[in-house]
This record gives structure tokens, sequence and C-alpha cells, in this order.
């Protein structure tokens, strides 16, 4: 299983990375590093200075935090996972290139763990190098220290390859599951989690973001701004031990479901 | 695995092992200020002593170019006596030739003083003019360090009963620690700023402090400091001092335009504290709030305080609009030109 799972991994890294989806995740890991280089230049070239919350001007730590919170954590850790983890086996039905994989010698549930392997190291390639660059070029503004920040810098690093994991997983399973699975994927990650999130009670457990949000180092932002009140609508956080844990659970459970259904499922092609 | 695709992951790799291996210096053994940092006066702040109880800070250039300062002028016309003797004695002139002023308050090398201020000056100075000038009020001048001292004659400040004699260590001194850079204070304190330039992280090894210090990058003026130092220089009445919670650390700041805005904030030493602050603060915003029923032009004022901070901190966010400063200014010519009342014209 594990061979044949490195294999596939080996043969769907490469077909991941120079696909056409790829242009679409370069430009998301790409878009904060963008902002980030835009803030900067913006602070370098003109008289204006970071904006001022609550009398106390915001320093680069605190956009650091902002952008992991609203961009990697809200947005691209989701989007990600929902394009790439619904796709691993729905693409090779849709491209009906599925028969060559399930007629090789090698378990069905191998083909999902592989690709899913392959989509975990790509994006973790893409997204982390970028997280790294934001925080060198945001967290120097306003006088932030580079050294101080660093714990959290890795804490956050772990979090987005966390994320990624948990997310894939999840979405592995819809796409091995349901025959619109980015339907499906689009409406868990921008309908349902930013929905149950709001309210009370204990449906938000039934969700990745709740658990991550316990792995973020920095304070959710709390200002008085259509944003931060947003974000503090959010703001039930678990033990971090918790976190972890169902994390891996979400993440193993899912995995091992996907690989199930892959297994057992009759993916019937479109003639 | 195809030779892009290896490439790719080598490329993406290197990027994080770089990364996390400059973060992992930087946090054991730290990065030049300089290095990709935009806070200007770090630089200046590593020269002020590390026992510093209070550092303040002020954008001289800033302030004195701001639409405040003019309206500030047009309302209440000063003679400006003070600056013309500074810039007598010295040839400093405070309006054109000083851009920032960094500020400290560190207990006293010498016997007598029990705290001294240290200040530094960015700038453009005339240091013949200032060296000639305050020789002929009898200063003499040392060398410390590679650095030119100019230390000014004690004999100007007779010993009486109330102020004893300065000893040589608090004798007010000047010295020029970089081109365009003046500290004025206690030659003791000079002399730890000239050797701090060298060597030691000074004030910025103050993590507490420097972590307020930055919170405020960028504004005209902010003073930070432990409360206890700014209580024991404010001499305030032993009852009051007793009866206010315990503060460890406060801090204010200003940002000039047409008006003024900042913060006040004020660290706790315990969530009690805190909250006691913080009802007190809040009272006194209340009390505002009904007084400004007779008084609806300072609404704006009033409205604008905002109380806020988490956990042991406690903050007051303020704003003093252009237009209120403007109603201020108009109130406050009135009553320079109102004639005074003599017992005679009663």
């Amino acid at each position: 299983m594990i061979t044949s799972a490195l294999r596939i991994f080996d043969l769907s890294l490469g077909q991941m990375l120079w696909s056409r989806r790829s242009v679409f995740l370069a430009l998301l890991a790409g878009g904060p590093v963008g902002l980030a280089l835009g803030i900067r230049v913006i602070l370098l070239l003109t008289p204006a200075q970071l904006p001022m919350v609550n009398g106390a001007r915001m320093s680069g730590t605190a956009i650091f935090g902002l952008i992991i919170w609203l961009l990697y954590l809200r947005f691209i850790i989701p989007v990600l996972g929902a394009f790439y983890g619904t796709s691993l086996i729905a693409d090779e039905v849709e491209d009906k290139t599925i028969t060559y994989l399930f007629t090789r010698p090698i378990p069905r549930g191998a083909v999902l763990v592989g690709k899913y392997l392959a989509y975990l190291l790509c994006t973790i390639l893409l997204v982390l190098p970028s997280a790294v660059i934001v925080y060198f070029i945001v967290t120097p503004l306003g006088g932030g220290s580079i050294g101080e920040q660093f714990p959290s810098l890795l804490s956050d690093l772990g979090m987005l390859a966390v994320g990624l994991a948990a997310y894939g997983a999840l979405f592995a399973l819809v796409g091995a599951t349901f025959k619109r699975p980015l339907v499906v994927g689009l409406v868990f990650t921008f309908g349902w989690e930013p929905g149950v999130l709001i309210f009370p009670g204990y449906l938000k457990h039934a969700t990745i973001a709740f658990y991550l949000q316990a792995l973020v180092p920095h304070a959710m932002p709390n200002e008085e701004s259509v944003v931060g009140g947003i974000l503090q609508l959010f703001n039930e956080i678990p033990p971090l031990e918790t976190s972890l844990a169902s994390l891996a659970g979400i993440t193993l459970v899912a995995l091992w479901l996907a690989s199930r259904a892959t297994q057992t499922r009759e993916f019937v092609l479109d003639q | 695995m195809t030779t892009r695709t290896r490439y790719f992951v080598i490329t993406s790799l290197l990027v994080m092992f770089v990364g996390v291996g400059t973060g992992l210096v930087a946090y054991y053994v730290g990065i030049p200020g300089g290095v990709l940092s935009q806070q200007a006066g770090i630089e200046d702040l590593k020269i002020l002593p590390s026992d510093a109880q209070l550092v303040a800070y002020a954008n001289v250039r800033d302030v004195m170019d701001s639409e405040l300062r003019r309206k500030v002028r047009n309302a209440l016309p000063i003679a400006g006596q003070g600056q013309q003797e500074i810039e007598d004695r010295t040839g400093i002139n405070i309006e054109n030739d000083i851009d920032e002023v960094l500020a400290c308050l560190a207990p006293s090398r010498g016997a007598q003083m029990p705290a001294s201020v240290l200040v530094v000056a960015q700038g453009r100075f005339d240091t013949s003019r200032i060296e000639g000038l305050m020789r002929q009020a009898g200063a003499h001048v040392e060398e410390y360090n590679g650095a030119r001292l100019i230390v000014a004659s004690d004999t100007s400040r007779p010993s009486t009963d109330q102020s004893p004699a300065l000893s040589s260590a608090d004798t007010f001194s000047v010295a020029f620690v970089a081109p365009g850079k003046v500290a004025l204070g206690s030659r003791s304190l000079i002399r730890a700023a000239i050797d701090q330039k060298t060597s030691g992280p000074g004030v910025t090894g103050n993590v507490e402090l420097m972590r307020l210090v930055r919170s405020f990058d960028g504004g005209d003026a902010w003073a930070v400091g432990r409360f206890d130092a700014l209580a024991s220089q404010a001499r305030l009445p032993a009852g009051l001092s007793s009866r206010l919670p315990a503060i460890t650390w406060f801090a204010a700041n200003a940002e000039v335009d047409t008006g003024v805005r900042g913060m006040l904030r004020a660290d706790a030493r315990d969530q009690q504290s805190a909250d006691d602050l913080r009802e007190v603060v809040r009272g006194f915003i209340a009390l505002a709030r009904l007084q400004i029923a007779s008084q609806p032009e300072l609404k704006v004022l009033v409205e604008s305080l905002s109380l806020g901070g988490t956990g042991t901190t406690v903050s007051l966010a303020y704003d003093v609009p252009g237009p209120l400063v403007d109603m201020l200014g108009s109130a406050a010519g009135i009553m320079q030109n109102r004639p005074k009342s003599t017992p005679d014209a009663k």
C-alpha cells in the first residue's frame, strides 16, 4: 500500500504542479506577498503611515496577524483544500482516466492516498514560503522585531500545514463520495463554516475553522471596524490540545473514509 | 519526478529554510535594527541608559510645521523669550534647528539628585558657536571616548540649603554624539551615552518598555515609563498616590495635524487593579458627559474618548479635532483680549 501510494504521489506531484489549476494556486499564494509588498512600497515612497487603532499605531506584527487571520486562515487554506481536495478523484473521473489507474495492480485506496500526499506537498511548498516572505516583508514595519516574533511564525507555519492537511482530507472524502464535489466544498467553505461559527451552540464543532483558530498565535483582530466586528463573532476558541487532537482525528478519519470510498465506490464514467 | 518539479521543490524548500534560519538567528542573536526595520529612532534609543525609567520622543519638525501649531500661535501669540534665551546661550534655534528630540529620565549617577534627564536632539547644529557660547559662560571641554564633552561651569548654580551644589557627575554638559546629533544632560549620563554607542543595547534591552515604544512608532510625540518614576517626579500628594490603583507602566502618545489625537495607556499590576482603574476612568467619562449638556461645544471631544484595553491594560483614546481647536483658540483669544478689571473700574 505505502509503495503504491508513493508511486502515485510521484506521478501526481508533477501533474498537479504544472496543471492549469496551478495558476490559480500561484495567484492565491502570491496574493498576500503582493499585498505585503504593496504596503511596504506605499510606506517607503509616500509619507503615509500605518493606520491608527484606538490611538496606537498598528505594528507590522499586527498587520501580519491580520493577514494570517483574514487571508490565510479564512480564505486561502479552505479554498485550496476545496479546489484541490475535491479534484483528487473527481478530475480523473471527469477526464475518464481513472480506469488507467484502477486497472494497475495497486490498491484503489493507495491512489487516493498518493494523490492526497501530492496535494499536501504541492500546497505546503507554495503556501508556507509565501507566509515566510510575507512575514519578512511586513513584520519589521513599525519597528516590529523579526527575532521576537519568530516563535509565532513557526506556530503559523505549523497551523497552515495542519489546516491544509485537514481541509485536504475532508475534501478528498467529499471528492470521492459526491458527484458534484466542488459545489459541496464551496458550500462548506463559504456557507457552512462561516454561518455555523456565528451561532452559539455546538454546531461549530462540526467545522475545521473552529479548531484551527486555536492554533493561531496572533490575537484575533478586535478593533471596532466591520472586519474586527465580524471576526469577533467567531471569538470562541477551544483548548490547544482539543484542537490538535480534533484536527488529527478529522484528517485521519476523513482520509480513511475517502480511501474506503475510493475502494468500494463504483465509478460510472459518462459516455 | 521531472527536473522542473525537482527545481520547484528545491527552490521552495530553500526559501523556507533561509527564512526560518534567518528568523532563528534573529531570535537567538538579534538582527541589527537598521536591517529591514523602518523605525528610524531605534538606533538613538540604544544610547539611552538601560535603567531609564521614562522615555519620551517628539518629532519637533512635524509639530512645528503642523496646522495645529499655527492655530495655537495665532490664538495665543507667545513672545518666545525662553526660545530666544536658549538660542542666545547655546546657538540652538528650537524651531528651525531641531528635527527630533528623544529624552529619558534615569537614576542619577551623582549623589545629590535622585534622577537626571538626558536629551538627545537631532537636527542642524553650529557646533563651534555652541561651544564658543558655552565657553564664554565658563564651560570647559573634555575629551571622552573620542567625543568632545562641553561641561558647564557649576558656579552658575550656587549652593544653598535647599539645593546643594552639584557634584561633578551631575554637572550639565553637552556632547555631539554623532553628526547632527547632540546630547544634553548630566555629565555622567552623557558619558554613559557615549559608552553605550559602541556597546550594549541600552534601553532597547528593556523588553517591557520597548514593547510600548514600538506600539507608538510613527507618532509625533510619545512618552513611556514606569508609573512609580512619574509619581515620584510629579510629587503627587501622598493621599492621592496611595489611592491610585497599582499601575506599573504608563504610556501616552499624540498625533498632530489640524487637531491632536492619541492614546493614554496604563498597565496595571493585576486584573483587579485594571478593573478598578477602568471603573475610575469610566466614572470620569460619565461625569464629563453630564457636563457637556451645558457645554455642547465640548461634545465632540468627550465623545471621542474611548475606553479600551484588555487584561491588565487600560487605554483611553482621545481626539481633539481641528474645529474644536479653532473654537478653543477663539475662546482663549477673547480671554486674552478682555481688559483686566481693576479695583477702580468696579
